[in-house]
């Protein structure tokens, strides 16, 4: 089991590597120099996989080992409960059934960056920026439009020329924070959509092919003439995908970029545990589709999580990072990350929460 | 001579101590086996009993599978396993058993060794390249075959004629790329068996003036067929198992497809793909549908093995008895 999660973690590093992260962009934290050295693991969100295999780069330099294991929100957390990881990334807010698994332990979530799902389509001769409304996509990912020239697209698109093909709708066929998002999203515009269908991980979608992860869902879209499905920015972005401006709730249409992805921050209302939801933000520029991450960790994870002292420092250490030097690297500069990063007030609560870790009731501070 | 030159029988007890911790060591191997297997089944039962008790057989022979409302029914899953695994077989093993017929018996000796190297470096693919390989060119490529294919057998029932309705992914995809990942097994065991047959046979029914194929047919095929018969379960073994390159080339649809070329899903796939993150009810549903796949790998055995026994009755020395290949693999 450890072995292949290490293996797992190296592949994903590699991946990562590679891919959406190779252009490294901030410089390594080089803390204090110090021998200080720990391992701390992680696990979760695959949506935001590309900023922790940055993130863990970045920092082992500084003596400090992040073992990130991509496979998704929830898993993330059921090894956060089973103490086996150290903390877990997770897409939307933890919810009430999430906090009451882990049995009255304090638990903290800290919003670290936020990213935009496109609706990607694979549509030769039509460029980004087919125009969309949210009850429009309710209506194509429930199969009531089944051509892409339907007059219900064509009469938001005038200009542009759509072909007749047939809509292969492509979602998440794994239990996934995306989906949840999406599907919120969907729930928000479309009665519809939030009576027959819902809102989940996993929901029962009534046409379509699934693929599992991101990468599953990016690379079906990529093979399928007439494809459309909802894939996270920084996958979009690594395979050239065109993807729709889409309207938001103030009636602007709102490509999904860093600019209008930070919008979704502003206007919102932050609750006391920080859990916010940047979907279908209020923002008159804002992209609608915007997904909040969340590190999530014990409060105190020495009594709680089992980590020792070193391995509490480290965890600290890497939120230390992840909320200052750690958000210069997401943006919309070539070589930036592209995710949104915090906007002042979020990260200032942020901090102010990270000064409430202890080890042993011991602030780590 | 070995032992000083005296008999085994004249040595001492201590002397024949190794020959006793082989047969102890191999015999709490071969019990630890069977003792895994057995805890897998009681473990599979325990753990999926509440799916059971809730859904009863309506599990495996009725179909809804929404996890959101914890319905889990999983005919679907049963008869997406059942059709890929066929289409394997399919077109698997004919074209497996040809290679490794060609391999024995007509290929130039000094060519051999490197094409049987080729093969079974099929082996060595991870599966995920097959999916992948699968939903980026196979799928695409065979579009306008398969469209061609179910236009001409329309038919046929369930050949889905009508194309228009032709999935990116579906059964048939899974199952061509299930056959190239079980070729290489069933083609590396056939070529084994085919080379045992003793080549008295052959020349015997060449000095009865049989051409090479009726050489084949009558001689080599008849005395090799138990042991391709095993090679092939093994194969199927792998075909009913596989997860990734399924998960990625069926379509993952929780429902019975309407044709061959139509998208659905498969045990093994479904559990690939929801296990992560289940957790009661749901949990013991992919635990059920674990047994379903389990009870179903087993079946299959067994009835290949009573189809072995048989055609290898009155046979005096099979070369290589299928099951016993098949005792050591599928389950």
């Amino acid at each position: 089991m450890k072995l292949r999660r290490t293996s797992l973690v190296a592949v994903i590093a590699l991946a990562a590597a590679l891919g959406v992260a190779a252009c490294g962009s901030s410089s390594p934290s080089n803390a204090t120099g110090s021998s200080f050295s720990a391992t701390i693991d992680g696990s979760g969100s695959t949506s935001a996989a590309p900023i922790y295999a940055q993130w863990t780069l970045n920092e082992k330099s500084s003596g400090l080992t992040v073992n990130y294991l991509a496979d998704g929100s929830g898993a993330g957390v059921t090894n956060l409960v089973a103490k086996t990881d150290a903390f877990a990334g997770d897409d939307p807010a933890l919810t009430p059934a999430d906090i009451a698994s882990f049995k009255g332990a304090p638990v903290l979530e800290f919003p670290v960056a936020a990213g935009a799902y496109t609706v990607s389509y694979n549509l030769p001769g039509v460029n980004s920026g087919l125009k969309l409304t949210g009850p429009v996509i309710a209506e194509i990912f429930s199969g009531k439009i089944t051509k892409w020239n339907n007059s219900a697209i064509t009469a938001l698109n005038p200009g542009v020329t759509l072909p007749s093909t047939a809509i292969s709708v492509i979602h998440r066929s794994d239990s996934a924070g995306t989906t949840a998002g999406f599907t919120k999203y969907l729930s928000d515009v479309s009665a519809t959509w939030k009576k027959t269908i819902g809102t989940g991980k996993l929901v029962t979608w009534p046409v379509g092919t699934g693929a599992p992860k991101n990468a599953g869902v990016a690379a079906a879209v990529k093979a399928t003439v007439g494809a459309v499905g909802y894939v996270e920015q920084a996958y979009a972005l690594e395979n050239n995908f065109t993807y729709a401006a889409i309207k938001n709730s103030a009636g602007n249409w709102e490509l999904p970029t860093i600019a209008s992805t930070s919008a979704a921050f502003s206007g919102l209302a932050v609750p006391a545990d920080l859990g916010v939801s940047t979907i279908n933000s209020p923002d008159p520029q804002a992209y609608p589709i915007v997904s909040q991450t969340f590190l999530d960790v014990y409060q105190d994870p020495c009594k709680d999580g089992g980590l020792n002292a070193n391995e509490a420092k480290g965890l600290y250490d890497f939120l230390t990072y992840a909320l200052n030097a750690g958000q210069k690297t997401m943006g919309s500069a070539s070589g930036d990350l592209p995710y949104a990063p915090l906007p002042a007030a979020l990260q200032a609560k942020d901090e102010a929460q990270l000064a409430t870790m202890t080890c042993n009731g011991k602030s780590l501070a | 001579m070995v032992g000083g030159g005296r008999s085994v029988l004249e040595r001492s007890p201590l002397h024949r101590l190794p020959d006793r911790l082989l047969k102890w060591g191999l015999t709490g191997l071969a019990v630890a086996i069977l003792a895994l297997i057995a805890y897998f089944f009681i473990r599979l039962i325990g753990q999926s009993s509440s799916t059971f008790n809730q859904f009863g057989l309506n599990f495996v022979f009725s179909n809804h599978w929404a996890p959101q409302a914890n319905i889990y029914k999983a005919a679907a899953m049963l008869v997406g396993t059942l059709i890929t695994s066929a289409t394997a077989m399919l077109v698997g093993v004919p074209v497996a058993v040809a290679t490794a017929l060609y391999l024995t018996e007509i290929c130039p000796r000094r060519a051999r060794t490197p094409l049987s190297l080729l093969v079974d470096l099929l082996a060595a693919v991870p599966s995920v390249v097959y999916g992948l390989w699968g939903v980026f060119f196979l799928g695409p490529k065979l579009e306008g075959a398969e469209r061609w294919f179910a236009n001409t057998f329309s038919f046929i029932p369930w050949f889905g004629g009508g194309a228009s309705t032709i999935a990116p992914t579906n059964y048939f995809i899974a199952g061509l790329i299930l056959a190239i990942m079980i070729l290489p097994i069933v083609s590396a065991i056939s070529r084994e068996v085919l080379s045992t047959v003793p080549s008295e046979h052959r020349e015997a029914s060449l000095a009865l003036g049989a051409t090479r194929w009726e050489m084949i047919r009558t001689a080599v095929l008849p005395e090799a067929r138990p042991g391709i018969v095993g090679a092939s379960m093994l194969g199927l073994g792998r075909a009913l198992g596989e997860t990734i390159a399924v998960v990625l080339v069926i379509g993952d649809a929780p429902d019975i497809g309407k044709h061959w070329f139509d998208q659905g899903y498969t045990l093994a796939s479904v559990i690939a793909n929801e296990f992560g993150e289940a957790t009661g009810l749901h949990r013991s549903a992919l635990f059920a549908a674990g047994l379903v796949l389990f009870v179903l790998t087993l079946l299959v055995n067994i009835v290949a093995r009573m189809f072995v026994t048989r055609s290898a009755r009155g046979k005096p020395h099979p070369p290589l008895d299928g099951g016993q290949l098949m005792a050591g693999g599928v389950v």
